[in-house]
């Protein structure tokens, strides 16, 4: 009987449940589309991050910055360091290989341009190349991805050009140097004739640099199979406590922070996996890359959080103010169940039967609604999906749940409060 | 004595919402919610790119200044001239640098000369161990010029060189931090700029000035054109990297926030409506009552819209101030800063949640007013 | 006396349902009619088209010389707002309106609403001192009487009267019948639909309805008064 009469409400009352059931799929979907997203923004806009380009620089070991200052030949001393550019491939098998999004080396010279006197500085890279890992898997990398800010005149260039170069817009305005012209650059005896086929302006020191590809400069230096240094764009997590604490000194960590450390994707955790396949390598944060996407991540996190609960208390008080107003609606139906003899609680169990189901129903329609939304969200803005994460659904079912049973229980023990007279007789 | 039909009107619409009031507070506290949200994200949706805008300042610089055409250098009457073309309120920072190249135990390095409270504003990336200096004859020096000459916070050192006359001089800093960024700056050191200009002997060149400036791309970009046209001594120069990346990640941010927000309104809106209705639905034999005592239709609809009227007025105008509450619990936490009031929303907010209110009567009145008032009044 | 009500050939089809089977019947000015008969023998659905919120399917039906069956929904509004006092089984009355606002809203709807004069109709019925009570705290009998204000506040040229007594004890009954009978006595035409003979006894005449049609018409024991034609 108890259930004939569940059905008889849920079936002769379509009109009224089926507005329920539909408030309550619109709580869910916003429920489930607002958590999916917060639950992914992190991610997605780390993707978008990497425009501001590398975050990691990659040297040899006692290799220093110094040598630019000073302008010695590349020969002397402390710059006369390497990495194998064989090696490099590795960056994609640590850890969190997976965090890699793009890398480039570099192989620097100075040169003379044109038999001038003045030294310039060359730098020999990967534009777009094609790597294939030793897991088996390829990727594609290089300066293109990397510098997404860079405006070019002509065109880029390729890893198979032989005889072309990319100029920086003010090594080329000091040179007068136009698109298609041709020049020569000498470094130690060595002359090479190249054809200028973009100039960049890149609004930095990198304006007054020239690009080859780095097989060519590695010909022309006679340093075949090595590299200068890599920059490496890395998706990273913001640091906290432990992180500083690690990259000051990783020996100072006890076993157990060690691995938490290792196993997050903190910057200064992907640098020290840099190092391990690497030889002779010194990773170092780029800080204002680093930092700055740590700080811009966390104030999104937080927002998308704050917005989301607000939208979730939003929808909560909705559905439970709309369950109280069809709840309060019958109370004529409750005074007549009491006044022929009901007690409470069967006749709070028929009612919260019979919105629990109707909310269950919604509840469902709305979960899948709201993914729908999140895609919409995910595609329109990052231009990806966003990954559903199963931990959502039962934040949306305990959320549609408890709000359902917020929304039902008071206005039902309101109601059986009242004399079935009282009720009967007209509010 | 005959009364007016606005008074009983009134006094109709009145008494429904006093004395129904658990049906009424049930029905305002929709509206209320739905404005709520309404103007909490509507102000958040405002608000992001300038507070976000300030959050992208951590990249540091995206102006710069160098010297115009031939020039090496440039005076710092000239910074100033060429700064009274940024709105004051956008400067977050503004860094002069001189260079020099100085000799420790006799091997050269360079020496920047800065302010160092303004390099604190346009670089916050930087990571200091030890001290900011804060008066003359204290320095921060780069962490491979530290590894180099093994220098630690507290120690002392001497700074030799040759001034612009071709005088050597001599001067002792103490070091007081060391300045890690993963960039070229970690083979300087830093000292006040007075201490500098004392050391080379000549005062007002600066070889480039570093600009944080809180502006959207295009802002940025005519700036950068009105200072070039009018200020002669400097060049100012975009750092493309950061204005660039900047422009596109606070598009996504804002188009993130935008869609979230129309979502969530729409959501919230129909959510409303539902209650409105059920609110507005029970009424049904009332409106088949007063069509058998002879009322148009108009004349009810009238009644319902006057009490919507009134719920949704006062729902949006508690909304109002509740989503600015929001809003700048949101921005206090988010951003550390407050937000300024927009005093449109009232109106808007009120505006929107009338017409919400309105359409979500009108349509249970309707079908109510449409049905014979016989069939309405029979059912129990 | 003239003719004020004339149904002639009045059939009613709901679906497949025939309510109302070719009713003929004639009510004068100042009559008192009662219509009586079982349920589902065609009461209610009788008492909508005389009180123009529903029409016949067939036939046609003249009041005060209009044939409403010819009228569409808005002028049908419009005569029953001017010509016809409704008073219902279950009261009907507004619950957060007043006893004394119940009655002005159809003083609203119908001209303009009089304070002094809504307050003297519910005098009429007794309920002076209860105007400004809310239909809750007013009891059964009391909230028919705030009916009957309600329904005679515009002078209408009929009473109709949906079984005015069904939810009453016998005490309000007899209040509410008396009413009537003043009513009556003052001239106003009243049409009662019930199935309580006591009240029908009162009435002039009695049509009593089965299956949809006029079975019998009984003349009452008032019938001395007023009606002699």
């Amino acid at each position: 009987m108890f259930w004939r009469m569940v059905k008889g409400a849920l079936f002769r009352q379509k009109g009224k449940m089926l507005m329920i059931a539909f408030t309550v799929a619109l709580g869910a979907s916003l429920a489930a589309a607002m958590l999916n997203v917060m639950l992914d923004v992190g991610d997605k806009v780390n993707q978008e991050l990497k425009a501001y380009g590398a975050n990691i620089n990659v040297m040899p070991k006692g290799a220093s910055l110094l040598d630019d200052l000073y302008g010695v030949a590349e020969d002397s001393g402390a710059s006369d360091k390497y990495l194998k550019e064989s090696e490099l491939g590795d960056i994609k098998t640590i850890f969190w290989a997976f965090n890699i999004v793009d890398f480039a080396p570099y192989l620097n010279a100075r040169v003379k341009l044109n038999s001038g006197s003045q030294e310039i500085k060359l730098v020999g890279t990967w534009f777009k190349r094609r790597l294939d890992l030793p897991t088996g898997e390829s990727l594609e990398t290089g300066m293109i991805n990397m510098k997404s800010w860079w405006d070019v005149s002509g065109d880029w260039l390729t890893d198979q050009d032989e005889n072309a170069a990319m100029m920086g817009a003010v090594v080329a305005e000091r040179n007068d140097v136009k698109v298609g012209d041709e020049i020569t650059v000498e470094t130690r005896g060595r002359m090479k004739r190249l054809t200028v086929k973009g100039v960049f302006n890149a609004g930095s020191d990198e304006d007054e640099r020239i690009y080859i590809p780095l097989r060519v400069a590695q010909e022309l230096m006679d340093r075949d199979g090595f590299v200068s240094g890599a920059e490496v764009s890395a998706l990273t997590t913001p640091d906290n406590e432990l992180s500083r604490r690690a990259a000051q000194n990783p020996k100072s960590l006890s076993i157990k922070e060690w691995e938490t450390w290792y196993c997050t994707a903190y910057v200064s955790a992907i640098c020290y996996q840099i190092e391990e396949v690497i030889t002779d390598s010194v990773a170092k944060p780029i800080r204002q890359v680093a930092e700055s996407e740590g700080a811009i991540l966390e104030k999104t996190q937080l927002l998308m959080f704050l917005i989301t609960v607000l939208s979730l208390i939003g929808s909560a008080l909705g559905i439970s103010n709309l369950v109280t107003a069809s709840v309060m609606e019958r109370s004529r139906e409750i005074g007549l169940l009491k006044a022929v003899g009901a007690h409470n609680s069967p006749i709070s169990r028929l009612v919260l039967t019979e919105i629990l189901v109707t909310a269950i129903l919604g509840g469902v329609a709305g979960y899948f609604a709201g993914l729908g939304f999140a895609q919409i969200i995910g595609r329109s803005v990052f231009e990806s999906a966003i990954d559903i994460k199963p931990m959502v659904i039962p934040l949306v079912a305990i959320l549609t749940f408890a709000v359902t049973l917020a929304g039902s229980v008071p206005s039902i023990r309101f109601l059986l409060s009242l004399r079935p007279a009282e009720v009967l007789r007209g509010r | 004595m005959m009364m007016k039909k606005q008074t009983m009107y009134f006094r109709m619409i009145t008494s429904s919402l006093i004395r129904r009031r658990s049906r009424m507070i049930v029905a305002l506290l929709a509206v209320a919610i739905g404005a709520t949200i309404l103007s909490g994200l509507v102000t958040i949706y405002y608000d992001v790119p300038r507070q976000m805008g300030q959050e992208f300042r951590s990249y540091g610089a995206n102006l710069i200044f160098t010297p115009a055409g031939d020039e090496t250098s440039f005076t710092m009457e000239a910074v100033r001239k060429a700064t009274d073309f940024i709105p004051n309120n956008d400067i977050m920072g503004i860094a002069p640098y001189r260079y020099e190249t100085v000799k420790i135990n006799e091997q050269p390095f360079t020496a920047a000369g800065v302010i160092m409270d303004e390099v604190k504003k346009t670089s916050p990336y930087w990571f200091v161990s030890g001290q900011w200096p804060q008066n003359d004859g204290e320095a921060l020096i780069g962490q491979e010029v530290s590894d180099y000459i093994r220098l630690s916070p507290g120690d002392m050192f001497t700074v030799t060189g040759a001034n612009s006359v071709g005088d050597s001089f001599s001067r002792d800093f103490t070091v007081l931090g060391i300045v890690q960024t993963g960039g070229i700056e970690e083979a300087f050191l830093f000292v006040s700029l007075s201490d500098l200009e004392e050391m080379a002997g000549d005062k007002g060149r600066l070889d480039v000035v570093e600009c944080s400036v809180s502006a959207s791309q295009a802002e940025l970009d005519d700036i950068v054109r009105r200072i070039d046209e009018n200020v002669e001594e400097v060049t100012p120069r975009l750092v493309k990297r950061v204005t660039r990346s900047e422009g596109a990640v606070l598009a996504k941010l804002q188009a993130l926030v935008y869609l979230v927000t129309t979502i969530a309104l729409l959501l919230t809106m129909i959510c409303v409506a539902t209650t409105m209705m059920a609110v507005v639905a029970e009424r049904r034999k009332e409106i088949g009552l007063k069509k058998a005592l002879g009322a148009a239709n108009r004349s009810i609809v009238m009644e319902f819209l006057g009490e919507g009227l009134f719920l949704g007025g006062l729902g949006g105008l508690l909304g109002a101030l509740f989503g600015f509450a929001f809003a700048q619990t949101v921005s206090l936490n988010v951003f550390g800063r407050s937000i300024s009031f927009q005093p449109r929303l009232i109106p808007a907010s009120m505006a929107i949640s009338i017409i919400i209110t309105g359409l979500a009567c009108l349509l249970p009145v309707r079908s109510a007013t449409d049905v014979d008032p016989a069939i309405v009044l029979r059912g129990e | 006396m003239s003719l004020l009500l004339e149904l002639k050939d009045v059939s009613k089809i709901y679906g497949s349902v025939k309510a109302l089977r070719n009713v003929n019947l004639e009510v004068s000015r100042g009559e008192w009619l009662a219509i009586m008969g079982p349920s589902g023998s065609g009461k209610s659905t009788m008492m909508n088209i005389i009180g123009c919120m529903d029409k016949p399917s067939n036939g046609s039906v003249t009041l005060d010389g209009v044939d409403i069956s010819k009228e569409n929904s808005k002028s049908l509004t419009n005569i029953r707002r001017d010509k016809i006092g409704l008073i219902f089984q279950q009261f009907h009355l507004i619950n957060y309106l007043t006893a004394l606002e119940n009655v002005m809203v159809a003083q609203y709807y119908h001209s303009m609403p009089d304070e002094k004069e809504a307050l003297r109709a519910l005098e009429r019925v007794g309920l002076g001192d209860r105007a400004k009570h809310l239909p809750s705290q007013l009891s059964g009998g009391e909230q028919q009487r705030v009916c009957i204000a309600r329904a005679l506040i515009n002078y209408p040229t009929l009473i109709l009267a949906d079984e005015p007594t069904g939810n009453l004890d016998e005490a309000n009954e007899s209040v509410v019948l008396d009413i009537f009978k003043r009513l009556h006595k003052e001239g106003s035409a009243i049409i009662v639909v019930t199935h309580d003979p006591e009240v029908a006894d009162e009435a002039q005449r009695t049509v009593v309805l089965e299956h949809g049609r006029v079975a019998r018409i009984v003349q009452g024991k008032n019938n001395a008064m007023g009606c002699d034609a």
